[in-house]
């Protein structure tokens, strides 16, 4: 039997939507790769844009930039940040608080000092001032976090003008406070989407952050994204619940392990490969180079890496585009793994239910 | 269906012939949850009302124990007053089948009486009467609460912190507090919940909720009665009603438990000298032995009032009260009994009320079952004879 025999279209609630923006008209959902730009060269993203085309999207760290001098010197200057990173004027950006640096620290800024420098940065997608929670601190802590990153949103929106996107971000850890904050900020600001935070810290908690997720989803019809969890494992599942866009560093991180990224494998460290000649991938650094080369050099491996999440998710498009039983092909996908499995079985139950 | 003498129908007989309904006697010997009528012993209908009425108009606690013999109505008359008393919305009402094996259980049943739904309307109730505080809210029904949350009208992490620090202020018990909050939360408030009836949870789900300690002994089981009774009366209620039935059971305790079950009863009320009302059934001859052997615990409850068997005239009250739930004609009276039938039934139960309803019901099925208008004494003998 094959693939196509089983077509049909599952109960879920993926949903592909064009999102306009300064820099044109994006098409989600979409993976916003996370740029390292200016921080050690070894943490640099490697150059995609022009070689993946489909990937016309980047997600920066506001903080980050506003607090690098020389280069927002040169911002100031009239550089653009594009120029800086070395990608095409057209990039999508999206430009994070970079709040996940307050988990430990006092916020030092204001959500119209944010504001102004997403506006500076040129940025098509702002996400609101935020102080990410933690399952460590106390449940009190965590709730005044909540409050105050709400708070932070609605002053974002009433300071917001012009052409760019919105997105406020959203904190909880479970379904009843994430409905409420994002119904609250529904009645009371004026966003273009929502942006849920706080997952990666709960990330191997499947059944959870599938929840949060889907409790977020289920409130709202907007633009919801998720912050950090754009993995290769995690990317199937958000598909499936209905997220519109995510963000990852993993490509990155898992580079520096020497973590060779494949779609429905997940990491391999390839260190622990040693007879084969070449990869499996077909994307254009391993189609053509030896094992050995890519083994030797992490930016290759890197760009393998993002090549890898891309493949994920035009997999998934296809899947949907060519009406093949997408709730079969992710039974497969999650076949080798019990934890994720078990997720994905409490989402499809969730979902059934949802839709 | 006939066979070796068994006759198994579902034809119901008819007692049309009596003008009633049905045949209104109970056949079961429990008494009805929600009993209506209510006869004779009007001194502890007296005792029982001034305690009640003590509390609602004082605030003040007041205890009572009922004591009767096997079957002259301690528990229908405990579950009549709690009948009388638990609609009124300024109050909590629970009841308690049987003392079980210590306070805890006493406890975990006084929470299940109430149900989860009446403790998490209570958990949404605090969080109202917080929200009226510190917004411009004024939620004044827990449904309320629950819908301006579910509608992001306000912002539930705005209101947690403070609901928990002065549910802290309130309760002196952190653990019992957060698990009031957790009540509404879905993803947690089972765990709450079982935390809080006493079952004991998984250290993880605790861990969850943080919640500190374990809730599984007497000790801890008076503390957190008496933080909820402290929270409701924060919530400006008058107080809490705890019927306990079958005291008695308390007797067959080891003696330590016995003792221990005791201590706990006399320190809940130690702590709560307002806002509770504790009525006990008990059996005299148990009672006594209380009262005897502990006089920490009889000295505070003192007030006994001990149920007496049916006079005559009791009797004819009671069997004319049953007869008019299911009189069709609105007549009145004893018919189809006829008054030296009663007499019989007098002599025969002693005024044991569950003999009385037990006699008068068999009466009425052999009366129908012979097509008979009138039940009379004769049918009484011939029935026990046969
Ligand atoms: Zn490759």
């Amino acid at each position: 039997m094959s693939l196509a025999s089983l077509s049909k279209r599952a109960a879920m609630l993926y949903r592909h939507r064009t999102l306009k923006t300064p820099h044109g008209p994006l098409e989600t959902p979409v993976l916003f790769p996370v740029r390292n730009i200016g921080k050690r060269s070894s943490d640099n993203t490697p150059e995609y844009a022009d070689s993946i085309p489909d990937l016309r999207t980047a997600m920066v760290n506001t903080r980050a930039i506003r607090q690098r001098g020389p280069q927002w010197d040169r911002l100031l200057e009239g550089a653009t940040i594009r120029e800086e990173m070395g990608v095409p004027s057209k990039t999508i950006l999206y430009a994070d608080s970079g709040g996940f640096d307050y988990r430990s620290k006092e916020v030092d800024t204001t959500p119209k000092q944010v504001l102004e420098t997403q506006r500076q940065l040129d940025a098509d997608i702002y996400g609101t001032l935020d102080r990410p929670l933690s399952p460590e601190n106390r449940a009190v802590e965590n709730q005044q976090r909540i409050e105050e990153s709400t708070t932070y949103a609605l002053q974002a929106s009433d300071a917001h003008e012009g052409e760019a996107l919105l997105f406020a971000s959203v904190h909880g850890h479970d379904p009843k406070t994430i409905r409420n904050t994002l119904r609250y900020l529904e009645r009371k600001g004026d966003f273009d989407g929502y942006a849920l935070g706080s997952l990666v810290p709960i990330r191997t908690d499947y059944k959870k952050v599938t929840k949060l997720i889907l409790s977020a989803r289920r409130v709202t019809d907007k633009h919801l994204h998720v912050y950090g969890l754009g993995g290769i494992v995690y990317q199937p599942l958000l598909l499936y619940l209905g997220v519109d866009s995510f963000d990852s560093s993993a490509f990155i991180r898992s580079a520096g392990n020497r973590n060779y990224l494949v779609p429905g494998f997940g990491g391999t460290e390839l260190h622990s490969i040693e007879e084969l000649e070449h990869l499996p991938c077909s994307c254009p650094v391993c189609c053509s180079r030896p094992l050995s080369t890519i083994r030797k050099d992490r930016n290759l491996l890197t760009q393998h890496n993002l090549w890898s999440l891309v493949t994920e998710l035009r997999r998934f498009r296809y899947m949907v585009a060519g009406d093949y039983d997408i709730e079969a092909y992710l039974d497969l996908r999650f076949e080798h793994n019990e934890v994720t499995q078990r997720a994905y079985q409490m989402a499809k139950q969730q979902v059934r239910r949802f839709t | 269906m006939t066979d070796n003498g068994f006759t198994i129908t579902d034809e119901q007989r008819d007692y049309s012939q009596f003008n009633l309904e049905e045949n209104p006697f109970p056949y079961s010997p429990v008494p009805k949850n929600d009993p209506e009528i209510y006869c004779g012993q009007e001194h502890a209908a007296k005792r029982i009302s001034d305690t009640v009425s003590t509390m609602l108009s004082t605030g003040k606690s007041k205890h009572l124990v009922v004591t009767a013999k096997y079957g002259n109505g301690k528990s229908h008359t405990l579950k009549y007053t709690r009948s009388l008393v638990r609609d009124r919305d300024d109050v909590l009402v629970g009841y308690v089948a049987q003392p079980g094996e210590g306070f805890r259980d006493i406890y975990h049943e006084f929470l299940y009486d109430l149900g989860f739904d009446r403790v998490q309307q209570l958990a949404y109730e605090y969080l109202a009467h917080i929200t009226s505080d510190i917004t411009d809210w004024h939620p004044s029904r827990p449904d309320e609460m629950c819908e301006l949350i579910d509608e992001g009208e306000l912002l539930l992490s705005e209101i947690i912190p403070t609901a928990i620090q002065r549910l802290n202020t309130v309760t002196q018990f952190a653990d019992f507090s957060r698990a009031i909050v957790h009540m509404v939360y879905e993803d947690t408030n089972l765990y709450a919940w079982q935390w809080l009836t006493a079952e004991g949870i998984r250290y993880e789900q605790r861990k969850e909720m943080e919640i500190h300690s374990a809730l599984d002994d007497d000790t801890t089981s008076v503390r957190a009665f008496t933080a909820l009774k402290n929270i409701l009366l924060e919530l400006g209620y008058t107080g809490v009603f705890v019927f306990v039935d079958e005291f008695e059971s308390i007797a067959r305790l080891s003696p330590k438990d016995e003792q221990a079950t005791l201590n706990s009863i006399r320190h809940l009320m130690d702590q709560n000298s307002h806002g509770l009302c504790l009525l006990f059934a008990c059996a005299p001859e148990v009672w006594q032995d209380v009262m005897s052997e502990y006089h920490a615990f009889s000295e505070r409850i003192g007030q006994e009032v001990a149920l007496r068997p049916l006079t005559d005239e009791h009797l004819t009250d009671l069997v004319a009260s049953y007869l008019d739930t299911a009189r069709v004609d609105g007549t009145g009276g004893i018919a189809p009994f006829e008054e030296e039938c009663l007499q019989w039934v007098h002599q025969r139960s002693q005024g044991n009320v569950r003999q009385v309803l037990s006699l008068c019901s068999r009466l009425l099925d052999v009366a129908a079952d012979r097509q008979q208008t009138r039940v009379g004494r004769e049918l009484g003998e011939t029935m026990i004879s046969d």
